[in-house]
């Protein structure tokens, strides 16, 4: 075995290595140009509102101080940061896998590659805000041994947030049911603080803040035994993970099958591979549960937060995303979830537009099955919103799967799908997918938005709008027919894994 | 060297086709024919060109110049071949996450078949994959190599196509399934309407089972002739020099 000291040396060279490879690799210049401006902004934001919070709290809350203001909204601010790195950072396993044949030990590779999954931009872009906000305002108040438990607390509540984000995607991967009972319960809970008034979480992390800030030390052993319980178990879960199987194929428990009438021919064919594939392998069928989660629990919570809705724009996103979540989501891989086996198709006598078909019915019947759902939750709480919920149907339908096809028949990355891990996992996905939605989400919501003194001639309009979509669907399945035919060679090469 | 039989039945037709991968050349075919009810076998070393040919035969890789004709019409342009192609070329052209039966019923659809016709279909391929005593229920993904590589051949042959396209179809098949797919595509070929191109390195099976041999070496065909008695020897002689030579 070879000594910790040669291995983690080792290890970070090669680490180095991967991560300039990948920066040379991945993306185009004008993509670099455009996730660079949008770094750079984002920076720029946290450190201004860190240095000058008390402009934008003085109008916002005025009774409030910034420390209190901050404190109290501590928990629920990492909280949401948790929720962004959950879809974004990946767990070191993959990383470890190459290396398990050599002469290293696990216990070497889980805790070099445990400590090099902090080198993230989710640990250091809180600190843009948090330093400055510390340094302006914190260190103004209480103790020096008070404001440097502060920042402390600050710094362990990173910590915990980036291993417990580790553990909870370790636990989606191996008890995929015991992920989805936490988040139906944490969800639970958050919609009976929120619509009870009872304002728990907000309680909670004010009376635990401040207390750090007057030097009390009880709250900071918590968020240190916290901290160590999230280091601990993440560990222990990477570290199992690599001595069972992924647990990804569990294809003989999900061999139920259906059939299609004979009469539909190779489209009932393809319909049927399509949601098979869906079913029986285990990335897209997160994306059909998380779909479903949001289109049930999370839009109760959603919808029963009056504060929230106040706005045309919140409205709209939450009726594009109501019944149009998966095809957004799952819809940009449509063709990348084939890339393992594209050659099926395009090696046999499978003309373009019947593929291209098959998967326009699976999004668009996506659409109404989620609309179907979330139809009564709408009624009940928001009755209001019901026409927007209708508008939005035929807008996914007739238009959101257009623009999600468009994406989707430009894909050329490879996605493999036996061997992909759960939802979180974002092979195949480049920055394109990222901003592709703005131009998907943001037409409906500016429109609307332009049209809120006539909320109901821009909701028929975005309906009408989706109708036509709906009934031309065969002119631009023809149309993405011909695009595929063009770039066949191109997404196979790429689908292969030879060129991007 | 060429053995062609006459222009008049040409199946397929490659004309100066070029293919390169960054400098290297993959493959350079200035002309090459396969006649109605012929079946070719192709030989050559690794790095050859042999998959390379066959997936621009099928139009799955996109030649630098020349083009490839089925019937004549150009593979590009017009796709009425695939309707009457079987191919297996690896384990791409299977849907690993189908059940066996779930997937011949989808390549059998796609050839116009109905269940009874796929049913029917299957019955003289019973001895090479008996598909009455196969968990119906295990995906694709969970056979061995051996016995996916069964099933991706199964698809091609059971449609009864008039052209077929095999890469390397005896590697990784256990003797009696080598055995019996040799008596199935000698069956097969019997079939006067019917065109095969077989790629292998088992020189005794394609010579036994293919009526032309073409070999490929660095990308450029350097035999191409009919089999008879003294090929075997021919071949094995040949490919034992290459391997002196490309050793020294």
């Amino acid at each position: 075995m070879l000594s910790p000291q040669r291995t983690y040396p080792l290890l970070a060279r090669n680490q180095v290595r991967v991560s300039l490879r990948q920066m040379k690799s991945q993306q185009g210049w004008f993509m670099r140009i455009v996730i660079g401006v949008m770094m750079v902004y984002s920076a720029f934001i946290l450190l201004t509102l860190g240095l000058f919070f008390d402009r934008f709290s003085a109008e916002l809350w005025p009774e409030q101080t910034p420390v209190e203001i901050v404190n109290q909204s501590l928990l629920a601010a990492f909280i949401s940061l948790f929720f962004i790195r959950f879809l974004f950072q990946k767990t070191p396993r993959m990383k470890i896998v190459p290396y398990l044949h050599l002469p290293i030990r696990r216990g070497s590779l889980v805790a070099f590659f445990q400590a090099a999954s902090l080198l993230s931009i989710h640990n250091f872009y809180p600190l843009l805000f948090f330093v400055p906000f510390w340094w302006r305002y914190v260190v103004a108040e209480g103790s020096m041994m008070g404001h440097l438990m502060w920042i402390g607390a600050i710094m362990l509540l990173i910590l915990a947030s980036h291993f417990a984000n580790l553990l909870l995607r370790g636990v989606l991967r191996q008890r995929a049911g015991l992920f989805y009972i936490w988040m139906s319960l944490f969800i639970a809970t958050a919609f009976v603080d929120e619509a009870a008034g009872i304002g728990l979480q907000q309680r909670l992390s004010s009376f635990l803040f401040s207390r750090i800030l007057s030097g009390e030390a009880t709250g900071l052993l918590l968020l240190i035994a916290f901290t160590a319980f999230a280091i601990t178990a993440s560990t222990i879960s990477l570290a199992r993970s690599l001595r069972g199987s992924d647990g990804g194929q569990s294809a003989q428990a999900r061999v139920r099958s259906f059939e299609v009438p004979e009469e539909w021919g190779l489209l009932g064919q393809l319909v049927r591979i399509e949601l098979l594939l869906m079913w029986r392998n285990r990335r897209p069928r997160h994306y059909l549960f998380v779909s479903l989660l949001f289109s049930t629990l999370y839009l109760v919570f959603m919808l029963s937060s009056g504060q929230a809705l106040g706005g045309v724009a919140f409205s709209a996103l939450l009726g594009l995303f109501a019944s149009g979540g998966f095809a957004l989501n799952y819809g940009q891989l449509m063709f990348g979830w084939d890339s393992t086996h594209y050659q099926a198709y395009v090696s046999r006598n499978v003309a373009f537009p019947s593929l291209v078909r098959a998967k326009v019915i699976v999004l668009q019947l996506s659409c109404l099955g989620l609309f179907v759902m979330s139809l009564p939750l709408f009624i009940w709480l928001r009755p209001d919103l019901v026409a927007l919920h209708f508008a939005f149907l035929f807008y996914n339908a007739g238009i959101t799967t257009v623009l999600v096809m468009e994406l989707a028949t430009r894909n050329r990355q490879r996605v493999d799908i036996g061997r992909s891990g759960g939802f979180f996992n974002y092979e195949g996905f480049s920055a394109r997918h990222w901003l592709w939605f703005i131009p998907t989400a943001l037409p409906p919501v500016l429109f609307l938005q332009v049209m809120s003194s006539s909320p109901r001639l821009g909701l028929t309009i975005l309906a009408t709008v989706g109708l036509l979509g709906v009934l031309f669907t065969g002119l631009w399945t023809r149309y993405f027919a011909n695009g595929l035919k063009s770039r066949k060679h191109a997404m196979l090469e790429g689908f292969a894994g030879r060129a991007g | 060297m060429p053995c062609w039989r006459g222009l008049q039945d040409v199946r397929v037709e490659m004309n100066k086709v070029v293919k390169k991968f960054g400098a290297k050349k993959a493959l350079d075919v200035p002309a090459w024919l396969l006649e109605d009810g012929e079946v070719v076998g192709l030989v050559g070393s690794n790095g050859a060109g042999k998959t390379t040919f066959l997936r621009i035969l099928l139009d799955l890789l996109k030649a630098d110049h020349g083009n490839v004709r089925m019937d004549g019409r150009n593979v590009q342009q017009d796709a009425g071949w695939r309707a009457r192609t079987g191919s297996f070329l690896d384990r791409s052209f299977l849907i690993e996450y189908l059940t066996i039966p779930e997937y011949l019923e989808f390549v059998g659809t796609t050839f116009g078949m109905s269940k009874r016709e796929i049913a029917a279909g299957l019955e003289p391929f019973e001895s090479f994959l008996p598909l009455s005593r196969i968990d119906r229920k295990r995906l694709i993904r969970d056979l061995s190599t051996g016995n996916a590589k069964k099933v991706g051949i199964l698809a091609a042959l059971f449609v009864q196509p008039e052209f077929v396209v095999l890469d390397e179809p005896f590697a990784n098949l256990d003797p009696p399934s080598q055995i019996r797919l040799k008596q199935l595509l000698v069956e097969m070929a019997a079939d006067p309407g019917r065109s095969m191109i077989i790629s292998s390195h088992d020189l005794g099976h394609v010579t036994e089972v293919c009526g032309r041999i073409t070999l490929l070496q660095h990308g450029e065909i350097k035999r191409d002739e009919e089999t008879d008695a003294k090929t075997l020897e021919e071949l094995n002689a040949w490919f034992s020099d290459e391997g002196i030579s490309s050793a020294t």
